[in-house]
């Protein structure tokens, strides 16, 4: 259980953030605007914030932008309404660590607070992923599962290394062409759908039980289990 | 909002060669008229002079033959020989003939048909024979019977009159020709400059109908008709802009609008989706709505992503682009899909100089051609991304070996919402020609690059990226 702010106006927007991540277990607290927000992240007591873009008092570049400088390192999604790159772009400049675009389907929000509070607990340093007998080894750029050597395209190593750092949690077919492809638009048809059942091939082809699976109407998981 | 909403595109102007000016034909029908009210006029004027002359001819003849018939009878064929001798123009003709009308005196040697001895003038339309066998051509006469009942016939060739009438119909021909050579040759200099300035505006509506309703005809500083017209041209595609511009508006409005009320249902339904059990038979119908959802929403946000990109003005996110990888990422993004569906999907590319544009977007404009490629070439055929250096910079083709987009549809297919008619409705995900290359000409002009839809020499479609400053910036067919 993670306890998660979420700094939010709108009443509506809020309830549903705050009931999506609940769903996820998570404590959540709500605030409606940037000045008390920016009183209570300074604490450092949350894993994670959630932060409207346009908020009363001090809008949400203004807290980000405050917190880092205090050196308040809590993972923040940025949510706005201003879809343009520009406005992407000053969003992370200030400080956020991801950025989402309203409207947004609340399990999306939901799973990349949940990719926000993974890298917050393992942070970037893994060199050796490991999934129950799949492992992938980030220096010599190997995967191997059951000892044998997988042989990965250097997309398809990119696409497992996300996975697999944010293993059990639901990725988004968005979150993954963002985060291994590093481009933000819908690059449309099943582009993504088509790399992951390649990898999902090399992967979990003639092994069981299989990792790699689809989450229906949301996305994709990498881990044990169903 | 389906292909059939879709007007047809405009019929091509026919060949220049079957224009008329209007100038050239005014002064034809100005020019027929002349030659014919002149006709008229000078013909006119011959017919009175020669009426006047033959007037004038008979009076003179009839005071002669009053005269000669009180000369004595036996001085008379003297009389006649003198008066012949005084005529040196050889115009007058005199004859003397007995009661029977045998020859006595004068150079008429019979009576002349038609003629009788009454004392009235009369033309001789044959003409009359005199001694000499001179045939004259036409003449008047007249014949008196003296009291010795011999019949004095006096005669005068109208040639002055004959010879005032050619001069003027000689005259007419001068002048006519004089005044129509010089009009048709001023009149077709005339049209050429109208004609000349209907093609600069035939050129400047050309990008117009290519969807650039930022354009405007072109106005000399003449203030003339031509003006007057393109004025009124003008002002009209200022407002269709206008419209068009609101219409837009209207439909980004509702899409923006839409979209959150849509995403609240598709949590909706996900959630509903959760909460049962895999196998109940309604988890199918959710999947299903959940499906529709996301491609009303994948519809939306592409639409008001290629407002974005058309009301993008600024620069900020150009930096030194290298194309040749930015095209080998698309290919490595798409190959996996081609492969799947039994397409080739080639890469080549140079080695190129860098370009200064948006990366993102590019790779965006290059990922939604290749994405339509792939969608519309059958299995087996073949798809190749190819980057060339050309003198003027970058060119980058994407090549497909599908149906191609028909001629007419060429332009047709870059407007948002528009499906090719023959290559089918293109999947219902949302992209199809439907947005893609409408994002993909919104990216070309926000670059100034050109961006033209061609035939592939082997059959299909040949999707052509000029990057660098093109002056028709956006779309162009070729």
């Amino acid at each position: 259980m993670a306890r998660i702010l979420t700094v939010e106006d709108d009443a509506l927007t809020a309830r549903e953030i705050v009931a999506e991540l609940q769903i996820y277990g998570h404590q959540v607290e709500c605030v409606g605007d940037g000045v008390e927000a920016l009183r209570r992240a300074r604490s450092g007591a949350y894993d994670a914030i959630t932060l409207d873009r346009m908020l009363p008092g001090l809008d949400g570049l203004g807290v980000v932008t405050e917190l880092r400088r205090e050196g308040v390192d809590t993972p923040v999604l940025m949510i706005s309404a201003l879809s343009d790159v520009d406005a992407r772009v000053r969003g992370l400049r200030a400080g956020g660590d991801d950025y989402l675009t309203k409207p947004f389907a609340p399990d999306e929000m939901a799973a990349r607070v949940e990719v926000l509070l993974r890298r917050r607990r393992a942070g970037e340093r893994e060199t050796l992923l490991r999934v129950e007998n799949l492992e992938l080894d980030l220096i010599a750029r190997v995967a191997r599962r059951d000892d044998a050597v997988l042989e990965l395209l250097p997309i398809e190593f990119r696409l497992l290394e996300f996975l697999m750092r944010n293993s059990n949690q639901v990725l988004t077919r968005t979150m993954i062409f963002e985060s291994v492809w590093g481009y933000h638009f819908d690059p449309g048809t099943n582009v993504i759908d088509v790399h992951i059942a390649r990898l999902r091939r090399k992967v979990d082809g003639g092994s069981s039980p299989s990792l790699i699976h689809t989450v229906r109407g949301c996305g994709y998981r990498i881990g044990a289990g169903k | 909002m389906s292909t059939d909403a879709n007007p047809a595109l405009p019929e091509p102007i026919a060949a220049p060669g079957r224009w008329r000016p209007s100038a050239v034909r005014l002064i034809v029908i100005y020019g027929a008229f002349f030659l014919l009210w002149s006709i008229v006029l000078v013909g006119s004027i011959s017919w009175q002079t020669t009426q006047f002359l033959d007037k004038v001819v008979g009076e003179i003849l009839e005071q002669r033959v009053h005269y000669l018939a009180t000369v004595d009878r036996s001085q008379l064929p003297a009389m006649l020989a003198a008066t012949n001798q005084l005529d040196l123009r050889g115009v007058m003709y005199f004859g003397l003939f007995d009661a029977r009308g045998a020859y006595v005196s004068g150079n008429i040697d019979r009576l002349p048909e038609g003629l009788t001895p009454d004392g009235s003038i009369r033309p001789l339309p044959k003409g009359l024979k005199a001694i000499d066998g001179q045939l004259n051509a036409r003449a008047l006469g007249v014949a008196l019977r003296l009291e010795s009942d011999d019949v004095l016939v006096l005669a005068r060739t109208t040639s002055v009159a004959d010879r005032i009438g050619a001069i003027m119909r000689s005259a007419l021909f001068w002048a006519l020709s004089l005044l129509l050579i010089p009009g048709l040759i001023g009149g077709y200099l005339l049209s050429r400059g109208p004609l000349r300035r209907v093609r600069d505006i035939e050129a400047a509506v050309a990008p117009i109908m290519r969807g650039n309703l930022g354009a405007r005809l072109p106005l000399s500083s003449r203030r003339d008709e031509l003006d007057l017209l393109a004025t009124i041209v003008n002002r009209m595609l200022d407002e269709v802009e206008r419209l068009l511009g609101e219409v837009k508006g209207v439909t980004d409005s509702i899409a923006h609008d839409l979209r959150t009320p849509l995403t609240r249902l598709r949590a909706q339904l996900h959630r509903v989706q959760q909460a049962n059990d895999p196998d109940d038979p309604r988890a199918a119908a959710i999947e299903r709505c959940i499906v529709d959802v996301d491609a009303l929403l994948d519809r939306f946000r592409a639409l008001l992503r290629i407002s974005e990109l058309e009301d993008l003005r600024r620069h900020a996110g150009f930096a030194e682009v290298d194309l040749g990888e930015t095209l080998r990422r698309v290919h490595e993004l798409y190959a996996p899909l081609a492969e799947e569906k039994g397409v080739a999907l080639d890469v080549s590319a140079d080695s190129l100089p860098l370009v200064s544009a948006d990366a993102p977007l590019l790779f965006e404009a290059l990922s939604n051609l290749v994405d339509n490629a792939i969608k519309f070439t059958p299995a087996h055929g073949t798809i190749e991304l190819r980057a060339r250096g050309q003198l003027a910079g970058t060119r980058i083709d994407v090549l497909d070996s599908g149906p191609g987009v028909p001629l007419g549809e060429r332009e047709a297919v870059l407007r948002r919402f528009y499906r090719s008619r023959t290559t089918g409705d293109g999947g219902g995900d949302g992209g199809g020609y439907g947005l893609g290359l409408a994002l993909v000409a919104a990216i070309a002009k926000l670059h100034g690059f050109c961006f033209e839809i061609g035939d592939n020499a082997g059959g299909g479609a040949r999707m052509t990226l000029y990057c660098w400053p093109c002056s028709s910036a956006g779309a162009r067919s070729a």
